[in-house]
């Protein structure tokens, strides 16, 4: 077949004449009519550049310095004006990654896809208005005639991506350009919206071009699939090869890191089991402020679990499942919950400035955003020497011998005490949030969303790290994340959240193996299905 | 061993913006001025009060931009006139910026009673407008450099409060912050060592936005009658007394406008490169 889009010698600089960097260095590929082509990349590989090349976009300051882009016999970089915005949207079209940047804030969902009806079709009037209602149907949207009239904020995440999905569909385009259109999801809602767009494109006979960080997604769903790295072309080949048999160092790197469910983690050190921190009938809701201080809805419900010395505790719940709030009431941030939580003996309640110093420290929290959480005006001395000096109170010496042996202990090299937050990478920043928690010498840790801002090859580093740490000094970990996958390779148990109630609760294999509930068994077939179509690839490859 | 490779230090932000030719000619014009203001005493060539004539004279050997209505050296005095505003509003700011930033770390962290309270002073301040709000001050403290040190002080903290409770109120809910509430840091520490650090650019805008402003304002207090007055040298006062020969000398009235401007002018220019540097935008502050 011939080849649909074609990528000849590509490279798309940034930045002042003299000292250019490419963000897309001589990528040369081809993707056939109809295929689903996948490019996968850290952040940063520029496989969004080369996604927005494709529609003969680029990035204002970016420039194109050498080669093109062909799609169906048209170079895309020829085309200004007219003919340009003609070619985007009939004959390409593009997903972005936030559904909402995308959509006009102040138009219905209706005058939204009408505009473009009006633009692309010679359809007007009533015939329109039945061409948005079959849109809508066929993206799944509930209740067309309602949803019609909403704005864009009044839909949630999937639902918009599905608005956009529809108005990708008005012109019946033959090429389709997703850029991470799933990351702003949950986990389930992913699947159904991947499953929308692969239905949708095959129907229409689109050519796809999937953009993610994500192998596993791209895995799903793509046929072929190139990998990014520093703007070049590192592997480009048929999905099923790639699992099976990763030729570049860096995609054998990636392919490891794609969160399966792996073996157990070794069972906690320490026997008998001894409780560090154990919740009873915990139920929170967060108080209305006004003249009618009626409470809201429960975001936790009698929540109950127990959680041992050197033992991880996974919870995993989609957003507003309440995780996080379990966190913060553990640790101080909110308070006002009903029911216990105890740590050993003592019982952990009311805001953080309340509570005794020695219980305070404790308790140590890493959050999510590793940027957001270190200081950018202090020095990493000064953020991982500061628990030492306040619960300790240890000199500036003895702070600083303190910080230079936790970041041995973590990996890091002592030069990172007098540098600044945003000179770290983003593993090394994460790294430093740990290392503070650490060096209050606390007895349990949480680790609230630690990973998910991560890169795949750093998540897979500090996952190591973390249970590395847990074996040398026994700390009980409380490792909160959306990811049954990423939750899976550390935790001994796994608490299931839902809408603030416990769907599972158990040991590590026996929730895997038997969930009790639906919902945990939706979340596990997601990564399942992943794993069977990795593992029947390997076999195909050791048969052919 | 080391998990990646150390990645390069980020350059100084401020280094780049210096680097911009608007900001260059700033700071070349501030620095004239501030040399002027300095040192303008023993650069002069003249005694600003001594009297040469007995009245205007045409520039001369002696005399380069001649001399005054009663006699004394303009060159003298121009360089000379600027030496007060300057050193009223460099003052008076300074001490608007830091009232003002305490206070507005106050209201934007603590929220609730304080911040009410806080806020409701600050919007009454603003409320009269700055002119008048001025000239009431000087009518009740006087004016002398201390009394209108003080009346610059109090008529730009509100706004610097504003500006700098806004920003702490966006930082407070970062994790940093977070993570020092449940270490128990105590308030103090909090908005000195936490906040407070992160709002050096905003600051060091807020403070060279409201000289220049001050500057401009006791000029026009001092071409009012109630400013700065005779015989010290001020280029508002100056331009007031030019009015009368406006139409046969206006170089009286041009050059004292000149050097104000000039001044205006290169500290608005280093403000920006300066606002850009911190990623700041200057024309919300002002």
């Amino acid at each position: 077949m011939s080849a649909h889009v074609a990528v000849d010698g590509l490279t798309i600089t940034f930045g002042e004449p003299g000292q250019q960097r490419a963000a897309v260095d001589d990528v040369t590929l081809k993707i056939t009519q109809g295929a689903t082509f996948g490019i996968v990349g850290e952040s940063g590989s520029g496989k969004s550049t080369l996604a927005r090349a494709l529609l003969g976009h680029t990035r204002p300051g970016a420039r194109v310095a050498r080669g093109h882009v062909d799609l169906g016999g048209t170079d895309v970089f020829a085309l200004h004006g007219k003919a340009l915005r003609t070619f985007r949207g009939r004959s390409a079209a593009m997903v972005p990654q936030n559904p909402l940047s995308s959509l006009t804030p102040h138009c219905t969902i209706r005058q939204q896809l009408l505009e473009l009806i009006t633009l692309h079709t010679p359809l007007r009037g009533e015939a329109a208005l039945r061409r948005v209602r079959e849109l809508m149907d066929r993206t799944g949207l509930p209740d067309p005639a309602a949803l019609q009239r909403r704005y864009p904020h009044e839909l949630s995440g999937g639902q918009r991506q599905r608005v956009v999905i529809a108005s990708v569909l008005v012109a019946k385009p033959s090429l389709i350009v997703l850029d991470e259109p799933t990351t702003a999801l949950d986990k389930t809602v992913e699947a159904r919206v991947l499953a929308l767009v692969t239905e949708v494109a095959a129907e229409i006979g689109a050519t796809l071009v999937y953009v993610s960080h994500d192998l596993n997604v791209v895995g799903a769903i793509c046929e072929h699939v190139a990998v990014m790295k520093d703007g070049r072309l590192v592997e480009e080949g048929k999905t099923r090869a790639i699992f099976a048999d990763p030729r570049a160092p860096y995609t054998r790197r990636l392919v490891e890191a794609i969160p399966i469910l792996k073996a157990a983690p070794p069972p906690p050190t320490g026997h008998p089991p001894q409780t560090v921190l154990a919740a009873e009938a915990v139920t929170f809701q967060y108080r209305r402020r006004g003249v009618f201080k009626r409470g809201g809805p429960a975001v936790l419900n009698n929540v109950s679990f127990q959680l041992c010395v050197g033992e991880t505790l996974g919870l995993v719940g989609e957003s507003g499942s309440g995780k996080s709030t379990l966190a913060s009431l553990i640790a101080g941030a909110v308070s006002g919950h009903s029911g216990t939580i105890r740590l050993q003996d003592a019982v952990l309640a009311g805001p953080a400035r309340q509570r005794a110093r020695a219980l305070r420290r404790r308790v140590q929290m890493v959050f999510q955003d590793p940027l957001s959480s270190l200081n950018p005006a202090q020095t990493v001395g000064e953020i991982v020497g500061r628990p030492a000096r306040l619960y300790f109170g240890d000199t500036a010496a003895q702070a600083h011998k303190k910080s230079v042996a936790l970041l041995a202990e973590l990996d890091l090299p002592a030069e990172l005490l007098t540098r600044r937050p945003r000179e770290l990478s983003g593993g090394q920043q994460q790294r430093v949030a740990v290392a503070r928690a650490l060096a209050a010498d606390p007895d349990v840790l949480i680790c609230d969303e630690v990973t998910s801002a991560l890169d795949v090859t750093v998540q897979a580093s500090l996952i190591a790290l973390l249970k590395r740490l847990q074996r040398e000094r026994g700390i009980a970990c409380l490792f909160i994340s959306h990811d049954l996958a990423v939750v899976s390779d550390i935790a001994h148990r796994i608490m299931v959240l839902e809408r603030g109630e416990v769907r599972d609760y158990g040991p590590r294999d026996q929730v895997i193996a038997s969930p009790e509930t639906a919902y945990t068994k939706m979340l596990l077939d997601a990564f399942r299905a992943t794993q069977a179509l990795r593992q029947e690839r390997a076999r195909e490859a050791l048969a052919s | 061993m080391a998990v990646e490779a150390l990645p390069a230090r980020v350059p100084s932000r401020l280094r780049e913006a210096l680097i911009s030719p608007l900001t260059a000619i700033g700071v070349t014009l501030v620095a004239i001025h501030l040399v002027l203001a300095l040192f303008s005493p023993w650069i002069a060539p003249y005694s600003v009060s001594a009297i040469f004539t007995d009245g205007l004279t045409p520039p001369s050997a002696e005399h380069w931009l001649g001399t005054d209505q009663i006699g004394r050296d303009y060159l003298s005095r121009l360089m000379s006139g600027g030496r007060v505003a300057l050193l009223v509003s460099a003052v008076g700011a300074a001490v608007a910026v830091l009232v003002g930033t305490l206070l507005g770390l106050m209201a934007g962290y603590l929220g609730g009673l304080i911040d009410d309270a806080i806020m409701r002073v600050t919007d009454a301040v603003m409320a009269v407008p700055e002119l008048v709000l001025i000239a009431i001050l000087v009518l009740t403290f006087g004016k002398d450099i201390a009394a209108l040190s003080v009346i610059v002080a109090i008529v730009y903290t509100p706004g610097v409060v504003r500006v700098v409770r806004a920003k702490t109120a966006s930082l407070a809910a970062l994790d940093y912050v977070r993570a020092a509430e449940l270490r128990g840091e105590p308030i103090p520490r909090i908005l000195l060592m936490e906040i407070a650090p992160n709002l050096g650019g905003l600051l060091a805008v807020e403070l060279a936005i409201r000289m220049s402003s001050a500057i401009l304002k006791i000029s026009a207090l001092s071409f009012l009658g109630l400013g700065i007055s005779q015989p010290t040298p001020d280029w508002g006062l100056m331009v007031q007394e030019a009015m009368s020969v406006v139409f046969t000398d206006p170089w009286f009235l041009i050059l004292p406008a000149a050097a104000l401007s000039s001044l205006i002018i290169g500290i608005n220019f280093a403000v920006d490169g300066l606002a850009r540097a911190y990623g700041i935008s200057a024309k919300g502050t002002r």
